[in-house]
């Protein structure tokens, strides 16, 4: 790279140019993550903000795929708490579905909402929309996985589980306390 | 006097074997009645673990206890038999504060675990996911609060797979339940009702999350905890 930009032909300028101008695709694993976080990385990639080239006028988002939607994993009681309110304009129209319901109806929707809420709101919205690609489990069609380029760290780190554990990490955890004289352990 | 203490835990531990064996199942041909005889000899050991182990020889069932912390040999019947084995329990890493009274406390974990911390979880817990008496594992009030919280949790967000309670035999689901993968949660799944109406920004219903008793928790790093979402 040093040494092809101390050159400075034509072809480099051309090569240049297609780098810093292409749209990349990038992928988001959202398993046991909350839709928020992912959704935030999603839409600052879509608006092209992570570029120094960016500018509202030129479009210079990038594609995002995000898979494991129907996984996502929300803090607190947000899926019972969360509502979803919708009117599609006739009298009596209003549907007030929470995020359980939801995601069980549609395992895409939680995310795409999300998404939709983060961009700005004009035009350029619908468009960004259209280069966010959500899929439900890992299973991605052919022309997609071979359009990603990079991959994106997961934003919460996922605990382990007990048995996730091995034994020796188990026996390695020292015993915090001794029982009684002839308790009995379950 | 020492022995008189040694005799008066042998004395408790058989009343706890005769609940045992009067609850265990007692086949037909062995309804014999239970009469304890005791052999004892031998010194007190070290605290240790209390197990019992069943082993069936034939028609007879031999329901052996391992008494870990005395050498002792107990005979019950010619149908039951007790064993006492000894068992050394390795000397484990001593705690930074040995003073204290809670266990906690001793190694200087107040404010440090949180519901991800399932190694120490699992410690304060019955095999089927409820906490131990608090007068059995000696921690404090606040803390054994605390650990609850996080216990249950732990429990919601599903990092305690096997501490489940026994489900009776031949129990068929009605419904599969949604798996929704949780986090955080402090209120029970079915207790909580949806926020209908959020309202306004300066009076909007927020969402709780995590537990007000983890808010001295450290926080390694620039970012607050928040517990209204």
């Amino acid at each position: 790279m040093y040494m092809s930009s101390s050159v400075n032909t034509v072809k480099v300028k051309y090569r240049e140019q297609w780098a810093t101008f292409a749209r990349s695709w990038y992928l988001i694993d959202a398993r046991m993550q909350p839709p928020g976080k992912i959704a935030t990385m999603c839409a600052i990639r879509l608006q092209g903000k992570h570029k120094p080239i960016y500018h509202a006028i030129s479009d210079v988002g990038d594609h995002v795929v995000v898979i494991n939607t129907r996984h996502i994993a929300f803090s607190g009681n947000k899926w019972e708490q969360k509502v979803y309110s919708s009117h599609n304009q006739y009298p009596g129209g209003f549907k007030q579905v929470t995020a359980a319901q939801l995601h069980l109806k549609d395992p895409k929707a939680i995310m795409k909402l999300a998404v939709y809420g983060m961009l700005p709101r004009n035009l350029h919205r619908r468009t960004m929309m259209q280069r966010l690609h959500l899929f439900p489990e890992d299973d991605l069609p052919e022309d997609i996985l071979q359009n990603l380029t990079e991959e994106l760290p997961q934003p919460r780190e996922v605990p382990r589980r007990l048995d996730q554990y091995t034994p020796e990490e188990q026996e390695a955890f020292p015993r915090l306390w001794t029982p009684p004289g002839d308790y009995r352990v379950k | 006097m020492a022995a008189r203490c040694v005799l008066g835990s042998i004395w408790t531990s058989i009343s706890g074997v005769r609940c045992m064996a009067n609850s265990s199942n007692i086949s037909p041909f062995q309804r014999i009645t239970i009469s304890p005889q005791l052999l004892f000899f031998g010194s007190v050991q070290n605290r240790g673990i209390r197990h019992v182990v069943e082993k069936k020889e034939g028609k007879t069932t031999v329901v052996s206890e391992k008494l870990a912390y005395l050498k002792c040999w107990f005979i019950i019947a010619h149908c039951f038999m007790i064993e006492g084995l000894t068992e050394d329990v390795p000397v484990g890493p001593q705690p930074p504060n040995p003073t204290a009274q809670c266990p906690i406390y001793r190694w200087n974990l107040q404010n440090k675990y949180n519901y991800t911390d399932v190694l120490l979880l699992s410690q304060f817990i019955r095999s089927d996911g409820g906490m131990l008496p608090r007068r059995v594992t000696g921690l404090c009030a606040q803390e054994h609060r605390k650990i609850t919280i996080c216990v249950q949790m732990a429990h919601r967000a599903g990092l305690l797979p096997k501490h489940k309670p026994p489900l009776p035999e031949g129990h068929i689901p009605k419904k599969p339940k949604p798996q929704l993968n949780r986090y955080l949660t402090r209120w029970s799944i079915d207790s909580v009702k949806p926020i209908y109406r959020t309202g306004l920004k300066w009076c909007k219903k927020r969402i709780s999350v995590g537990h007000p008793a983890l808010k001295d928790n450290v926080q390694y790093g620039k970012k607050i905890l928040y517990l209204k979402h």
